[in-house]
């Protein structure tokens, strides 16, 4: 029976084979079973179908290679650092203490901000350098030319009375000036100033804030931004405020005053348990330290020129907008500036900011500064008494436009460590930008270096 | 002798016409001054009989002039020339005097018929005035552009130089003034180039060729110079060495760019427009080499960052000629010719049409 099997299939068979052997296997060979063999290949290109052409190209099955599987690498295998995504970079900068800011040292060096003076935890920063802060490992800032000048001036001033030393940082957008209010906040702070800084002025007259009526004063208290001013300012220079004492008794309703003599803490700490009593508590804070003479007291304002708007965003009862010398803070923070009041021993620094369209440097200011206003401004425009009263006897320190190349180097070295270029870091990519930039430090490193990507 | 014969032949054929009329004595004495006959003076030129005298009269001249050097070559076997030394011969560029001109001289109302056959006679001149000249049959050469030099422009010079482009002009300081163009703005660009705090500045009666300020370390300069057929030596850049005692750093300078007396931050906020400027410089590898003033008019800020690109590419060509191979490829020196179309009647716009509507 088999070997008549065997007989009739056909001689290539692998049923034959098969029987040969003496193995069957069950492999059809007749028809539509049969294995297919080696692929016909259409003619290729254009092809007349009826009326229309068709384009055929069909890959030789014969040809085709046999893709292997992909298998992902080991870790052993992933070397480049671009897969070690996890592994954050600490930038290695020295750090910003008053010993080591000599212009041989420090000129033209990015130096990080000490964690101990607790400045920027507690105080905060201006939005723009917060979001900076954010992105770097570490808070830091190149030490420049101005602002070497600016620690001098400092310096200087830390014996006379603050009314001789009024200075307001001015210069274009996106010079610097709001860092080298940092700086010299940070370089007061390790001096052992008593030091208020203030990073985001215009908070107290963009109506963002509480404001209630007082009438034995008559202006408007802002109760919860004294509270955190208070708040703030205790944590940062608590151990200095500790060594200080009132001269003065200071009431509070319904409770035992704080008697004159006591440290300074507690009368913060009345006015941190009671938000209501805070402004009035920091205006007799403010007034202790304008009258002591242990430690110079900085008064360091970013977004200057918000308090000297014409107009805030509040408005009184009668829907008309109030004067920023009406609000408790503002007014506050506009006679230490006007040298109404003065510390002792001390400064007030402001920085203007010159981006915003919100709280333009108004006239007043401008003219205080000698600086020049953008529209025509005769004999025949208004300038409020008021406010022309209170900008009196500021001093201009104007901050360059241009970074220097070392300084400009510095910032691109510090953001190239941080991994934060998405080019190429070669010499083209920075003189490109930074002549793109004109020397300007945020177009520099925001619209240059972190918002490009070439080859 | 033939000749004698043949005279004799058509003598009886000939008549003799009395030219001078016979007058007797006695009619002479009461003639009045209209009797007695003028001879008609011969014209100076045979052409007189013609419509165009002076026009032929020149033709003729032309043409004896061609017969005549055409003789001559000729004769110094110069004529008929070869291809190849016909393919030798240098172009001709002789300007041609217009019809109106020409016409003038020939004292003729010139139709284009007659102007062309003149120029046409003129071009045959010149040829031969040219392979004389090849040749150097100096005095030939000289007579035949004798004739051909008053049927020329005389600011002639002027027109072959017109179509050539005036090369940059640097002025006392060394500064190039050029013009970019692009839609519909214009820029006007004086560069200079930088000078560093080592540099002295320059004098009022410096020479015009300035220094580029290329930023080299110095060890690259020494491999370079020594290795020139294989590739410069990329470590010093790559990975710099701390510099020895001795050596200065070397000083980097920045280009800056003020448009319109703004700087460049500020004129064009956007990062496209920037880099449109400075793309001529950092393909030249020569940024931080030249300070750029521009004053830009008419357009928008794509147009006035591209008319400035073109200018300062211009200007830089004109510092680093070196550098003009790579601009060109980079298709930088090129004027774009691209301008808004015009709406078109029957369009909405240039290309937007009117709805469609079936009827």
């Amino acid at each position: 029976m088999l070997s008549l099997a065997s007989r009739s299939l056909p001689a290539g068979s692998a049923l034959a084979s098969a029987s040969r052997n003496g193995t069957v296997q069950s492999v059809q060979v007749r028809g539509y079973a049969a294995p297919k063999g080696p692929a016909k290949i259409q003619k290729q290109g254009f092809v007349n179908k009826g009326k229309k052409k068709k384009f055929i190209q069909t890959v030789d099955p014969n040809k085709m290679k046999r893709i292997p599987a992909f298998k992902p690498l080991t870790a052993n295998q992933l070397k480049s650092e671009i897969f070690h995504e996890d592994v954050k970079t600490e930038l290695q900068l020295p750090v910003f203490r008053p010993d080591a800011l000599t212009e041989s040292n420090a000129l033209a060096k990015v130096m990080e901000f000490p964690t101990q003076s607790n400045l920027i935890n507690r105080f905060g920063v201006p939005k723009n350098l917060n979001i900076e802060y954010r992105i770097l490992s570490k808070s830091c800032a190149v030490v420049r030319d101005i602002t070497l000048t600016a620690l001098d001036k400092l310096d200087a001033a830390s014996a006379s009375s603050s009314k001789d030393n009024r200075v307001v940082l001015t210069g274009s957008s996106g010079c610097g000036k709001s860092v080298v209010l940092l700086q010299a906040a940070e370089y007061c702070a390790g001096r052992g100033w008593i030091v208020m800084y203030v990073p985001r002025v215009h908070h107290t007259v963009d109506s963002s804030t509480a404001y209630i009526y007082d009438s034995r004063t008559r202006t408007y208290l802002q109760p919860r931004f004294s509270w955190q001013v208070l708040r703030r300012f205790l944590d940062v220079n608590t151990t200095l405020l500790q060594d200080l004492k009132t001269t003065k008794e200071f009431p509070v309703e319904r409770k035992a005053p704080v008697q004159a003599g006591s440290p300074l803490t507690d009368l913060i700490n009345v006015g941190l348990q009671d938000g209501s009593l805070a402004p009035s508590v920091l205006s007799s804070l403010m007034t202790e330290l304008s009258r002591q003479k242990t430690y110079p007291v900085l008064l360091a304002l970013d977004n200057f020129q918000a308090l000297y708007t014409r107009t805030t965003r509040y408005r009184d009862p009668k829907f008309e907008a109030i004067k920023p010398y009406h609000l408790s803070v503002p007014r506050l923070f506009l006679e230490y500036a006007s040298g109404k009041k003065t510390f002792a021993r001390g400064a007030v620094v402001g920085a203007l900011s010159e981006g915003r369209a919100d709280f333009v440097t108004p006239l007043e200011l401008c003219e205080a500064l000698g600086l020049p206003f953008p529209r025509p401004a005769g004999p025949y425009v208004r300038r409020v008494p008021e406010i022309v009263d209170y900008s009196q006897g500021l001093q201009k320190l104007a901050v360059p436009e241009k970074l220097s190349i070392d300084e400009a180097a510095s910032l691109f070295d510090v953001w190239n460590t941080d991994k934060a270029l998405h080019s190429l870091p070669d010499d083209d990519l920075f003189m490109s930008k930074y002549s793109e930039a004109s020397g300007n430090a945020r177009a520099f490193v925001w619209k240059g270096l972190l918002a490009t990507l070439t080859s | 002798m033939f000749n004698v014969l043949r005279q004799q032949a058509r003598a009886p054929l000939r008549r003799a016409y009395a030219t001078q009329g016979y007058v007797p004595p006695a009619a002479a004495n009461n003639i009045g001054q209209s009797m007695i006959p003028r001879f008609k003076p011969r014209p100076v030129s045979p052409t007189f009989y013609t419509g165009l005298p002076s026009y032929f009269e020149n033709v003729n001249t032309l043409e004896s002039a061609i017969t005549t050097s055409r003789n001559i070559l000729q004769n110094l076997q110069l004529l008929p020339l070869p291809k190849f030394a016909r393919d030798a011969l240098p172009e001709s560029t002789p300007v041609w005097k217009g019809k109106d001109e020409l016409g003038f001289q020939v004292e003729t109302k010139l139709t284009t018929a007659r102007y062309r056959r003149l120029v046409g006679l003129l071009t045959q001149l010149e040829e031969f005035r040219k392979i004389a000249d090849t040749a150097g049959c100096v005095e030939v050469a000289e007579s035949i552009g004798d004739v051909t030099v008053l049927f020329q422009r005389e600011n002639r010079d002027a027109v072959l130089a017109g179509g050539k482009k005036k090369p940059v002009q640097f002025d006392k300081y060394g500064r190039t003034y050029t013009i970019g163009r692009r839609k519909e703005s214009s820029a006007r660009v004086w560069m200079i180039p930088v000078q560093g705090k080592s540099q002295k500045p320059a004098a009022a009666a410096a020479s015009s060729v300035p220094s580029v300020q290329a930023p080299l370390p110095p060890a690259a300069e020494v491999n370079e110079s020594q290795n020139e057929a294989t590739s410069p030596d990329l470590t010093p850049f790559l990975s710099p060495k701390p510099l020895a005692k001795t050596e200065e750093p070397t000083e980097v300078t920045a280009t800056n760019i003020i448009i319109n007396n703004v700087p460049l931050i500020k004129y064009f906020p956007h990062s496209l427009d920037r880099e449109r400027i400075m793309r001529p410089f950092r393909l030249a590898g020569l940024v931080g080499a030249y300070n750029v003033f521009a004053i830009a008019r008419g357009g928008g800020t794509t147009g006035q960052s591209g008319a400035v690109a073109l200018g300062v590419a211009k200007g830089i060509v004109a510092h680093a000629p070196e550098v003009q191979p790579l601009l060109k490829k980079a298709k930088l020196l090129r004027r774009d010719p691209r301008a808004v179309e015009r709406k078109k009647t029957g369009r909405r716009k240039a290309r937007k049409a009117f709805t469609w509507v079936r009827r």
